[in-house]
């Protein structure tokens, strides 16, 4: 499992569980992961971009690039109103969207 | 029991393929500008450099797997793909420069060869380097042909006035490289003569695991053999031959590059020094061109 600054913030667990209870093969299993994972991340990423100004956005990136969560979130938390509500609000949309997916898939 | 649900996998699988594609479109064309002004500007960051950029890799990177039936086949503008590169490449790499684990060569080999479409791999023919990811430092010009100085390197064709400019400052090696000369007189020299000397790489060969119980095996498997040299960092990659024996341990450098090899990976000597890969290509029937490759 793939870990950022704000898995903390971020279920997704459902959706990975819901995948693996399909019955394909575990290589399968590990692409399906590995897309949803990947969709969550740059909606969540994109959404805070989207929240902030030209130089801060490179503030930003600077700080996602050095991996210090503690400052990540000192920074968003100081920029972007109700920072964590927005990125899990983000995030859930899509892992919504993508349970919908598998369901309509199976159906 | 397996594939019961395997028409599931590849409906979704396309779906979400094509949902990550737009996704993708659409966040390049919002931040794709601010991106590529952060990536050039960390150009020269230390070891790890956008290793925290996991928006910049490609849903690819794990689905690299030969058995894997899923093929992320995406069109995207040269800079993105060199993007990509860079960002995949950054989730594998250590954050400190070391010798690579085999997981992790065979993961780097996967998205090189996904890039460059060359075959390669850190082992060939059961031969390997002491390492594959290291240091490299300056080199200088190595004399191609007996009586070859810095007044004779640069005439043209041979060298043309640009390369003069750009590279006459680096000088000529004191010694001959590993192999000796490159031709046996200026005019039996040949276009490929050229062309080793000006990309080429001095690699640890000595270090080599198993050098020392066959040395003359070893020198004919190292000798001018071809491999592709990239900097992790900007995706600058070459082709290179192996023409020269270094550097010394002592150095703290794990290889060397020729002016030219440094100057297209950006790369420079002192304290500013940074890591490239550095993986053997198999052509046995000798296709791939030496110089710098770009992104296929």
């Amino acid at each position: 499992m793939l870990k950022h600054f704000y898995s903390y913030h971020v279920e997704i667990d459902s959706l990975v569980l819901e995948i693996e209870s399909l019955e394909i093969e575990d290589h399968e299993k590990k692409n399906l992961i590995s897309l949803a994972e990947s969709h969550v991340h740059h909606a969540v990423i994109d959404s805070i971009l989207s929240s902030l100004k030209k130089e801060e956005k490179q503030e930003f990136l600077k700080l996602l690039n050095s991996k210090n969560q503690e400052k990540i979130w000192k920074f968003l938390r100081d920029k972007i109103k109700d920072v964590e509500e927005k990125i899990e609000k983000t995030a859930s949309e899509v892992k919504n969207q993508l349970l919908k997916d598998i369901t309509e898939t199976k159906a | 029991m397996a594939q019961r649900d395997k028409h599931i996998y590849k409906e979704l699988r396309d779906k979400w393929i094509k949902k990550h594609k737009d996704l993708q479109e659409a966040f390049w064309a919002k931040h794709g500008d601010i991106i590529h002004d952060f990536i050039n500007n960390t150009r020269n960051f230390a070891v790890g450099s956008v290793s925290g950029l996991m928006i910049l890799s490609s849903p690819a990177v794990g689905l690299l797997s030969p058995t894997s039936s899923l093929a992320v086949k995406e069109e995207k503008l040269p800079m993105e793909r060199k993007v990509f590169l860079i960002g995949d490449l950054s989730n594998v790499l250590p954050q400190e420069v070391r010798e690579l684990t085999e997981d992790e060569e065979k993961k780097v080999a996967e998205i090189l060869i996904r890039d460059f479409g060359l075959k390669v791999s850190a082992t060939l023919d059961g031969k390997r380097l002491n390492r594959s990811y290291g240091y490299i430092g300056a080199e200088q010009h190595l004399a191609r042909y007996r009586g070859d100085t810095m007044a004779t390197h640069f005439i043209p064709p041979a060298g043309g006035s640009d390369n003069f400019v750009k590279h006459y400052s680096s000088g000529m090696a004191p010694g001959l490289g590993a192999w000796g000369y490159f031709a046996n007189s200026q005019n039996e020299m040949t276009e490929q003569d050229l062309l080793r000397e000006k990309y080429y790489i001095a690699v640890q060969t000595f270090l080599a695991p198993g050098f020392y119980e066959n040395v003359r095996e070893y020198i004919t498997f190292f000798k001018f053999r071809k491999m592709l040299v990239v900097n992790p960092h900007n995706g600058r990659a070459v082709v290179a031959i192996i023409g020269d024996a270094g550097p010394a341990e002592w150095t703290g450098k794990h290889l060397g590059g020729s002016p030219e090899v440094m100057k297209y990976l950006e790369r420079v000597d002192g304290a500013q020094k940074g890591p490239v890969l550095y993986f053997f290509i198999d052509d046995p029937q000798d296709q791939v061109p030496l110089g710098p490759i770009d992104i296929k």
